[in-house]
């Protein structure tokens, strides 16, 4: 007479089977399930988790389909019973997640998995990611990574619809070039611990700076601006209407806003410097302030950066 | 519906509907069905390729079309994959290997990756990117900044032992970008002018990645090290025109060179410890601790040789060397601390600490005319130190119903240090310091009445006592909150988002309001139509004081008003006949309405004396300040594509793309282009 679950009871216990490996005696082994899902069996090879099958060294409890899905013996008794076996569309969010880090826990990508954003709303492995339907070429994806991240942050999917912006759409960069969906390390290079879920240059630092290589110095005269408060100073990340992904779509206006002398700002807290009186702002060659100050982003050879 | 029911709907709901990003209309998402592949050894080999022709038509600014679109005719290997797998997992020197490219051929932005696996033995991973990058850079610097470049990167990753305790990494990754670009010099005082000068870019790094992990009593232990080897030598040279962007101006440049080698390396190290341990069922906690270090250094030389004539007319020769090297070493650190007590609540707890230093000296030495003016060593110091830490607490009271809230203490230091001296003499040093605090606290929460609706509301409050920059956040809020209901197929959510920052000092002040609002709607509800729907907004309202010269009269006490209004709408919908044709149709909009205004506020149009009062601020009277405070256009991308079966491994695919570009105040950077291509899709 096979063991019946019902309930929250039944959630509980197969995921207690599934962390102790505890009944060995009722893994019946994989072979024994392609006899009803001959459909995802003939193509299991091609999934990532076979490999715990051709390993061949792993315990029942680690390993094919036993290893997500738990022991089967009692499921197979009962003729297939979904009840008597873990399914994870049954499963809540925190025990999706608690099955698939017994194993995946293992990476530095995914050391902020627990904490994230996307834990804390519910969004876990199998929201992004589909182990037996998979449409991606690699990682189990569910779809393609673009209109997964694109389905719940709709918003940006309306900044990389702009005429300028990163070619995200156009299958040359992804969200997960500069984003770690599993959760980043707090961003040290800002205050106030934001942005989360960014991904990080090699020395911690912003990740415009994996690509953007002639940005990062270091320059005898650094613009404090970039180093102080990042990139996103004078530039959105994602998209805009302005040229060089630029918050305003001229360049005076982004420098003016900074340069006004003003109050106890600036890196000697005496007011960021204004132009000197030569900037004559009805002429419309002092309003491309880049013409001259060419070296914007840092100078080896002038503090103005004039070369 | 029980909360399993609806969660196995959200489930399939996530890979059934989804809300389609307006991609390029080529390549073809429609998959051929031959996906059975042929068996060859003990090797299962799946191929898929699309190739075709793919053309533009442009009129108008081709310049701008480049920058924001750039696809051109061509033949083109659209897309291609393979998938190699070993049936049994026992392949001899690998068990799989997944290759895919896109947009090879010419295409402007060309892809490739390749992930070749030894289960157990090693994983190897690359990523090829070429990237073009042309922009003509007209609103930025007259077009003198003009760029026609390309960027490839590549990344390769080899792990090995990938499944044991013991794992090894090896990496390498090179950066290059190259190609002709416009840029300008100012010569040959600071009162004289700006000549647009030839050069041609020429940017390289090459980083090459030594590590391992390590595990050990519950503990992993992750350790990298890095060099990154940077070198720009770009040159700049040629024959420039006599005449500079100053026609009041006797200054005239009749030849320019320079050439200006940068060189250096940023060795780094970083180390990661983590581990997850349990103290009773459903009971555990997570920590992990990343350091990194970096020591950045750069070399320069530069040799800059130009010949004209001064602002008063007299003949000049400048010839400017400058040397020196300049170092960025820098140190952070994260540890992050987190606590499950029970299944339903998290307790974490990171702090994070940041020290960098940014020192160099460059020694300038000039020469007019061939007299060597005075060797000049200017030294500048640049330190910051931030240390931060953030509590969160995330409590679930109810299964529908959980609590968020959080605390952030961030602490920073600036240290500043710069002087100028002859060579020889010391130096005279002027230093700063400044110190910033900002404490900020979220609250939120997430409800969940039924199964299929989820509601979120969060707020942030923010206060630093001194902020580096007016627009730095001073004292700031931010409110989000997103509905959400599901039901089978159907997606509706909403969203909507307010940020505001106020930094104000005397005399000076800068406000900025940004709200962001949205819904979308998806229905994949069957086999033969799906449907996808998209509109947002973004607002941008934003105050700042400025000051500026005008005719060497300093003006103060005006403000910079900059409004954007940027609505954006999405259109998606597929058709599927009986498995025998796809029609794919999709509508992109985007338009910015700027303030609201018909027209640039400039010379001619509406000049306004005096301070204009809009509410309760000021906004400057200079009509090119006034032209730029908003910018209306429009970009609109409407697509169509058909796609059908001839055999179970061949698809014909076409498609129309439209792009249209407009600017409401000028028309020179409008364009309009027809795109499109045909293909074949085989796979075996």
């Amino acid at each position: 007479m096979p063991v019946r679950y019902s309930g929250a009871m039944r959630f509980w216990l197969g995921l207690a089977i599934l962390a102790q490996g505890v009944w060995a005696a009722d893994y019946v082994g994989s072979n024994v399930c392609r006899n009803c899902h001959p459909d995802i069996w003939s193509q299991f090879y091609r999934n990532p988790h076979y490999k715990s099958i051709a390993s061949g060294k792993e315990k029942a409890e680690n390993t094919g389909c036993e290893g997500c899905h738990g022991p089967g013996k009692d499921h197979i008794e009962s003729g297939g019973d979904r009840n008597a076996i873990v399914g994870f569309a049954d499963l809540a969010p925190d025990q999706v997640l608690n099955a698939c880090l017994r194993c995946h826990v293992q990476t530095i990508s995914r050391a902020n998995i627990r904490r994230s954003e996307h834990t804390e709303q519910d969004v876990v492995c199998t929201n992004c990611h589909s182990v037996h339907n998979s449409k991606a070429p690699r990682f189990l994806l569910a779809k393609k990574q673009t209109d997964l991240c694109y389905s719940c942050h709709t918003s940006v999917r309306a900044q990389f619809s702009m005429p300028f912006k990163h070619r995200v759409n156009e299958g040359a960069i992804q969200c997960t070039d500069c984003h770690n969906p599993h959760g980043g390390f707090a961003a040290t290079w800002r205050m106030a611990q934001r942005p989360q879920m960014l991904d990080r240059a090699s020395g911690n630092e912003e990740p415009c700076l994996k690509c953007h290589i002639d940005k990062r110095g270091p320059f005898v005269f650094e613009h404090t601006a970039v180093r102080v408060d990042g990139c996103e100073t004078c530039h959105n990340p994602h998209g805009s209407t302005n040229a060089k992904l630029l918050k305003r779509p001229v360049v005076f206006t982004v420098c003016l806003e900074c340069h006004n002398g003003a109050g106890n700002f600036g890196r000697h807290g005496i007011g960021v410097i204004t132009q000197d009186s030569t900037h004559n702002m009805t002429d419309p060659r002092y309003q491309n302030c880049t013409t001259c100050h060419v070296r914007i982003h840092g100078s080896n050879a002038d503090a103005n950066f004039l070369r | 519906m029980t909360s399993r029911c609806a969660f196995r709907h959200a489930v399939c709901m996530a890979a059934a509907c989804c809300a389609w990003a307006q991609t390029p209309v080529a390549p073809s998402n429609e998959p051929t069905q031959g996906q059975g592949g042929d068996n060859a050894s003990n090797y299962n080999i799946r191929q898929s390729f699309e190739a075709g022709y793919r053309w533009e038509t442009t009129g108008g600014d081709f310049g701008m079309y480049q920058s924001t679109v750039n696809y051109t005719n061509g033949l083109r290997l659209l897309a291609s994959s393979l998938d190699v797998q070993s049936r049994d997992g026992h392949g001899g020197f690998f068990d799989q290997i997944v290759l895919n490219t896109q947009g090879l051929g010419n295409d402007p932005y060309q892809f490739a990756s390749l992930h070749i696996e030894k289960n157990r033995l090693y994983r190897y991973d690359l990523t090829w990117r070429s990237i073009a990058y042309v922009n003509p850079a007209a609103t930025i610097s007259f077009g003198e900044h003009a760029m026609d470049t390309i960027r490839h990167l590549q990344d390769q990753d080899l792990t090995l032992f990938p499944q044991s305790s013991l794992r090894f990494f090896l990496g390498y990754s090179r950066n290059t970008q190259s190609g002709p670009a416009l840029t300008t010099q100012q010569l040959f005082d600071a009162r004289g002018d700006e000549f647009p000068l030839f050069t041609n870019i020429r940017r390289e790094q090459n980083e090459y990645r030594l590590g391992g992990e390590v595990r050990f009593a519950g503990f992993r232990l992750n350790v990298m090290h890095g060099w990154q080897d940077f070198k720009e030598d770009t040159p700049t040279d040629g024959t420039p025109l006599p005449q500079g962007n100053n026609p009041n101006d006797l200054t005239t440049l009749n030849s320019f060179q320079r050439s200006a080698p940068y060189h250096g390396t940023s060795p780094y190290w970083r180390g990661a410890l983590f581990r997850e341990g349990r103290f009773g069922e459903h009971r555990f906690w997570t920590m992990n601790a990343l350091a990194t270090y970096v020591a950045g250094q750069r070399g320069f030389v530069q040799d800059e040789f130009a010949n004209g004539t001064s602002r008063i007319g007299a003949l000049t020769q400048l010839q400017v060397v400058t040397l020196g090297n300049a170092q960025r070493p820098a140190f952070t650190g994260n540890f992050t601390f987190s606590l499950f007590p029970t299944s339903w609540i998290t307790l974490t707890n990171q702090s994070s600490f940041y020290n960098i230093r940014m020192l160099g000296d460059s020694v300038y030495t000039q020469f007019t005319n061939g007299a060597q003016g005075t060797a000049v060593l200017p030294f500048t110091y640049l330190g910051i130190r931030t240390v931060a830490n953030t509590t969160d607490a995330e409590i679930r009271v109810r299964p529908w119903f959980s609590v968020h809230a959080g605390y952030d203490f961030s602490y920073r230091l600036i240290r500043s240090v710069e002087g100028q001296t002859v060579v020889g003499n010391p130096l005279q040093e002027v230093t700063a310091e400044q110190t910033n605090q900002l404490h900020s606290g979220v609250l939120g929460f997430r409800l969940k009445p039924i199964a299929s609706l989820t509601i979120r509301l969060d707020g942030e409050l923010g206060r630093a006592d001194h902020p580096i920059y007016p627009i730095s956040e001073g004292n700031f809020q931010a409110f989000r909150g997103r509905i959400e209901w599901k039901h089978r197929s159907l997606r509706l959510s909403g969203y909507g988002r307010s940020d505001y920052n106020i930094n104000s000092v005397s005399l000076s002040s800068f406000a900025s309001h940004a709200r962001q609002y949205g819904a979308d709607a998806s229905w994949a509800g069957n086999k033969w139509f799906s449907i996808d729907a998209s509109y947002a907004k973004q607002h941008l309202y934003t105050l700042g004081g400025i000051d500026y010269f005008a005719d060497r009269a300093e003006v103060t006490g005006e403000s910079s008003l900059y409004i954007s209004n940027i609505h954006t709408a999405t259109l998606a919908a597929r058709f599927n006949f009986k498995d025998k044709a796809d029609i794919s149709v999709g509508y992109s909009h985007v338009q910015d309405v700027g303030d609201g205004r018909a027209g640039p506020l400039g010379t001619g149009t509406l000049f306004v004396s005096g301070l204009v009062s809009v509410g309760s601020f000021q906004y400057t009277s200079q009509p090119a300040l006034a032209a730029a405070q908003t910018f209306p256009l429009r970009f609109l991308s409407p697509m169509a594509r058909i796609s059908i079966r001839i055999n179970n491994k061949v698809r014909w695919n076409a498609g129309y793309q439209y792009y249209g570009y407009a600017e409401d105040f000028s028309a020179l950077q409008n364009y309009r282009a027809h795109t499109g291509y045909t293909s074949l899709a085989w796979s075996f």
